[in-house]
C-alpha cells in the first residue's frame, strides 16, 4: 500500500460521496462501479492497471476541458445567433469541433511547423527519438513528426476533393432527378442500385486495378463510388420540397429548372446536405486510408497517414507504439467528424426521444 | 403461402439481374484499359510479335461480347479461366482461399451477432442514462476507426506484450479446429470489434424507434409490465429490423476483411485480390469482384427476404 494507492481511493471514494450528496444519481453511479471495479483490477493487475486507469480519466478530464473551453471560445467570438446554437452544443462536438480546427492548422501551416521537408533523409532507419526528431525516424530515417503533420495536408485534403467530387455529382444529378422524374429519374435509381450493389473497397481496387495508381484517376474513382449515396439522400430531401406549393408556383411563372434548383430547392435541403457532407467525408478517407494501407492510394514519397502504418508496421513486433499514431490521427479525425455530424442530425431532425 | 414464394422468386430474380450487370461491368470495365491487357501485362516495350502471340493465346482477336459470353459461361459452372501470372486455374486459387474467408467472417459473425443484438437492446432500454452515452462514444470510436488501426493494436497488446494470441494467422492442413480458432482469434476480434459497433447502433436505432410506437406506449398504459412489454409487444415486431441490421452487417464483413486479412497476412480471398490489383492480374481480380459482388447482394437480399418472412406488412407494398 503506497501513497498513490491511498490517494486513487480517496480521490474516488470522496467523488463518489459528494456525487451522492448532491443527488447526482449517473455521476455516483459511475464513480462508484469504477472503485468496486478498481478493486478487481488493482488485485488482478496491481499498480499498472490503476495507473492506467487514472491515466484513462486524465486524458478524458483533458479533453471535456479542452472542449468546454473550446466551446466558450467561439461562443464569444461568434453573432449571437450562432451563439445561442453553440451553447446547446454538447461537450463532444465542441472536442470534435477542436479537433477538426487542430488539423486545419495543421494542414494549412504544415511547411511552417514540420521541421523537416516530407521527403528529407535525416537519420538512418528506424533511429529512435532524440532531441532533433520528436517521434524518432521512420524507415528511411526521414524525421515521422513531419511526415504526420504533412500527411494532415496530402491525405485529408485528397479525401476533402474526392468527397467534393462525390457531392457535387451526387447534389447535381439527385436534384435534377427530383426535378425532372420521369425516366431520367427512373434510370438514375437503377444505375444507382447497381453501383450500390458492388462494396466501394471492391469497385475501388477492381477500377484501380485497371486505370493505375494515379492520384487525379484515385479522386475521381472515389468520387464516382460515393456519389450514389449523395444522389440517394438529395433525390429524397429534394423529392419532399418539390411537391411544395412555392415551387409549383415559381414553375408556373415560368422559372427554369436551373433556377427552382438554385434558388428554390437548394437553399431549403441544405441542413440534411451538411450533415451528409460530414457523413461522406468520413467514408472517403477510410477508404482512402484503407487504399494507402494496402499500397494503392497516395504514393511515396508523398506523406500519407495510410502508407505510413504499413511502412513502420515492423516496428510494432518490437512493441514500438509509433507506427499506431498515424492510424490513430486518422481514427481522431473520423471521430471528430462522426461527432460534429450527431449533433448536426441531432438537432435538425429534432429526434429528441 | 403461395404469395410469399412469389415475392422471394421475384427478389431473386432482381437480384439476379443486378449480378449479371454488375458481370458485364467488371468485364466492361478491363475493356476501357488503355491499349489493352496484352500491352498492360507486357508493356511498353512488347515487340509487335509478342504481342500478337499474347492477344491470340488470351483469345483478343475475337470480339468483346463473345469473349463476355465465353467468360460468363465459364464463370457460371465456376471457371474462370487462367491467371496471367501463374497460368494456373484462377478456381483453383481462389476456392480454399474462400472457404478461409467465409470461415473468417463466420467466426466472427458467432461472436458479434449475439453480443451486438444483446448489448443495442440493453442501449436502447436504457437509453438517454450515462451508460448509454458512454456506449454511444464507444461504439463511434470503433466505427471511426480503420481497420488496420484495430488490428495493430490488438497485436501490440494480445501478441507482442502478452503473447497470448499469434499475430499471423498462419494456416496450414494438420491444425485441429480449436489451433485453428486460436490462430485466427485476432483476425476475428478485430472484425467483431467493428461489426459489433455498427449493429448496436442499429439495433439501438431500431428498437427506440419501436418503443415509440402507440401500440407499445398503449401495453404501458394498460399496466403491463416492463420485461413483458418488452417480450410480448416489443420483440415480436423488432425481429424485422434487427434481422435487418444483421443481414447488412454481415455483407459489411465481407468487405471489411479485406484490410483485416492484410493486417494478419490471412491466406483469404481479400488478400489475394490485393495481391492480383497490384500485379494486375485481371482474371484473377475479375473473379474476385464477382464473387464479392455476388456475396453482398446475396446477403441484402436475406435482409429482404427475412425483413418480408417476419413482417407480414411488407408482403402487401402499397
Amino acid at each position: 500500500m503506497n501513497y498513490f494507492v491511498i490517494v486513487y481511493y480517496a480521490l474516488l471514494i470522496g467523488g463518489s460521496c459528494l456525487a451522492a450528496y448532491f443527488k447526482r444519481r449517473e455521476i455516483f453511479l459511475a464513480l462508484f462501479s469504477l472503485t468496486l471495479a478498481s478493486f478487481v483490477m488493482g488485485i488482478v493487475g496491481g499498480q499498472d492497471a490503476l495507473w492506467a486507469v487514472s491515466i484513462a480519466a486524465g486524458l478524458l478530464a483533458l479533453a471535456g476541458g479542452t472542449a468546454y473551453a473550446f466551446r466558450e471560445f467561439l461562443v464569444i467570438i461568434s453573432g449571437t445567433q450562432t451563439a445561442k446554437a453553440l451553447r446547446t452544443a454538447p461537450l463532444t462536438a465542441s472536442f470534435g469541433m477542436f479537433v477538426i480546427f487542430t488539423y486545419a492548422v495543421l494542414g494549412i501551416f504544415a511547411p511552417v511547423i514540420a521541421p523537416f521537408g516530407e521527403g528529407e533523409v535525416i537519420s538512418q532507419s528506424f533511429a529512435p527519438a532524440d532531441e532533433n526528431m520528436l517521434l524518432g525516424a521512420d524507415q528511411l530515417g526521414r524525421d515521422l513528426f513531419s511526415r504526420i503533420v504533412y500527411g494532415a495536408r496530402n491525405t485529408v485534403g485528397l479525401a476533402l476533393v474526392a468527397t467534393m467530387i462525390a457531392f457535387v455529382i451526387g447534389v447535381l444529378l439527385g436534384m435534377v432527378a427530383a426535378v425532372k422524374g420521369g425516366w431520367f429519374d427512373q434510370l438514375m435509381g437503377r444505375i444507382i442500385d447497381v453501383v450500390m450493389s458492388i462494396p466501394g473497397l471492391i469497385f475501388a481496387l477492381l477500377l484501380l486495378s485497371i486505370f493505375g495508381t494515379n492520384l487525379i484517376i484515385l479522386v475521381i474513382i472515389i468520387g464516382i463510388i460515393y456519389a450514389p449515396r449523395v444522389f440517394r439522400l438529395t433525390r429524397a430531401v429534394a423529392g419532399n420540397v418539390v411537391v411544395m406549393d412555392y415551387i409549383e408556383a415559381a414553375s408556373l411563372r415560368g422559372e427554369g429548372m436551373w433556377y427552382l434548383i438554385r434558388k428554390e430547392i437548394l437553399p431549403n435541403s441544405t441542413a440534411p446536405l451538411i450533415a451528409e457532407f460530414g457523413l461522406e467525408f468520413c467514408f472517403v478517407f477510410l477508404l482512402v486510408a484503407g487504399l494507402s494501407f494496402l499500397g494503392l492510394g497516395i504514393q511515396p514519397p508523398t506523406a500519407d497517414w495510410g502508407s505510413m502504418v504499413r511502412e513502420n508496421a515492423t516496428l510494432i513486433s518490437f512493441g514500438e507504439i509509433t507506427p499506431l499514431i498515424p492510424a490513430a490521427a486518422i481514427a481522431l479525425l473520423t471521430v471528430s467528424v462522426n461527432f460534429v455530424v450527431d449533433w448536426m442530425l441531432f438537432r435538425s431532425s429534432g429526434l429528441k426521444e | 403461402m403461395g404469395d410469399v414464394t412469389r415475392i422471394i422468386i421475384t427478389r431473386l430474380g432482381l437480384g439476379l439481374l443486378t449480378l449479371l450487370v454488375i458481370s458485364v461491368l467488371i468485364f466492361g470495365a478491363v475493356e476501357l484499359l488503355p491499349g489493352d491487357i496484352a500491352q498492360a501485362v507486357l508493356g511498353q516495350g512488347a515487340t509487335e510479335d509478342n504481342l500478337r502471340a499474347l492477344r491470340t493465346e488470351l483469345g483478343l482477336d475475337r470480339s468483346a461480347p463473345v469473349r463476355y459470353f465465353d467468360w460468363l459461361s465459364g464463370a457460371i459452372v465456376g471457371d474462370f479461366g487462367l491467371s496471367l501470372l501463374t497460368q494456373s486455374s484462377v478456381t483453383d486459387t481462389i476456392a480454399p482461399r474462400f472457404a478461409n474467408t467465409l470461415f473468417l467472417a463466420g467466426y466472427a459473425a458467432v461472436i458479434a451477432v449475439p453480443v451486438a443484438i444483446i448489448l443495442g437492446v440493453i442501449v436502447a432500454l436504457l437509453r438517454n442514462t450515462l451508460f448509454d452515452r458512454v456506449a454511444n462514444v464507444a461504439t463511434l470510436t470503433s466505427i471511426s476507426s480503420p481497420e488496420f488501426f484495430l488490428g495493430y493494436i490488438l497485436i501490440l497488446y494480445f501478441s507482442v506484450k502478452t503473447g497470448m494470441f499469434p499475430a499471423i494467422a498462419k494456416l496450414s492442413d494438420d491444425l485441429t479446429f480449436f489451433e485453428l480458432l486460436e490462430r485466427t482469434f485476432l483476425p476475428a476480434l478485430t472484425m467483431v470489434l467493428v461489426v459489433v459497433a455498427h449493429m448496436m447502433r442499429m439495433t439501438r436505432a431500431a428498437i427506440i424507434n419501436l418503443l415509440a410506437s402507440p401500440y407499445i406506449e398503449m401495453a404501458r398504459l394498460k399496466g403491463t409490465p416492463a420485461w413483458k412489454v418488452i417480450a410480448r409487444h416489443a420483440l415480436p415486431n423488432a425481429w424485422a429490423p434487427i434481422i435487418n441490421v444483421v443481414a447488412l452487417n454481415l455483407a459489411y464483413l465481407i468487405t471489411g476483411v479485406v484490410l483485416v486479412e492484410v493486417v494478419f497476412v490471412y491466406p483469404g480471398i481479400g488478400q489475394l485480390l490485393v495481391d492480383a490489383v497490384t500485379k494486375r492480374d485481371f482474371p484473377v481480380v475479375q473473379a474476385c469482384c464477382l464473387i464479392f459482388a455476388a456475396t453482398f447482394i446475396l446477403l441484402n437480399l436475406a435482409a429482404d427476404v427475412g425483413a418480408i418472412l417476419t413482417n407480414p406488412r411488407l408482403r402487401h407494398p402499397k
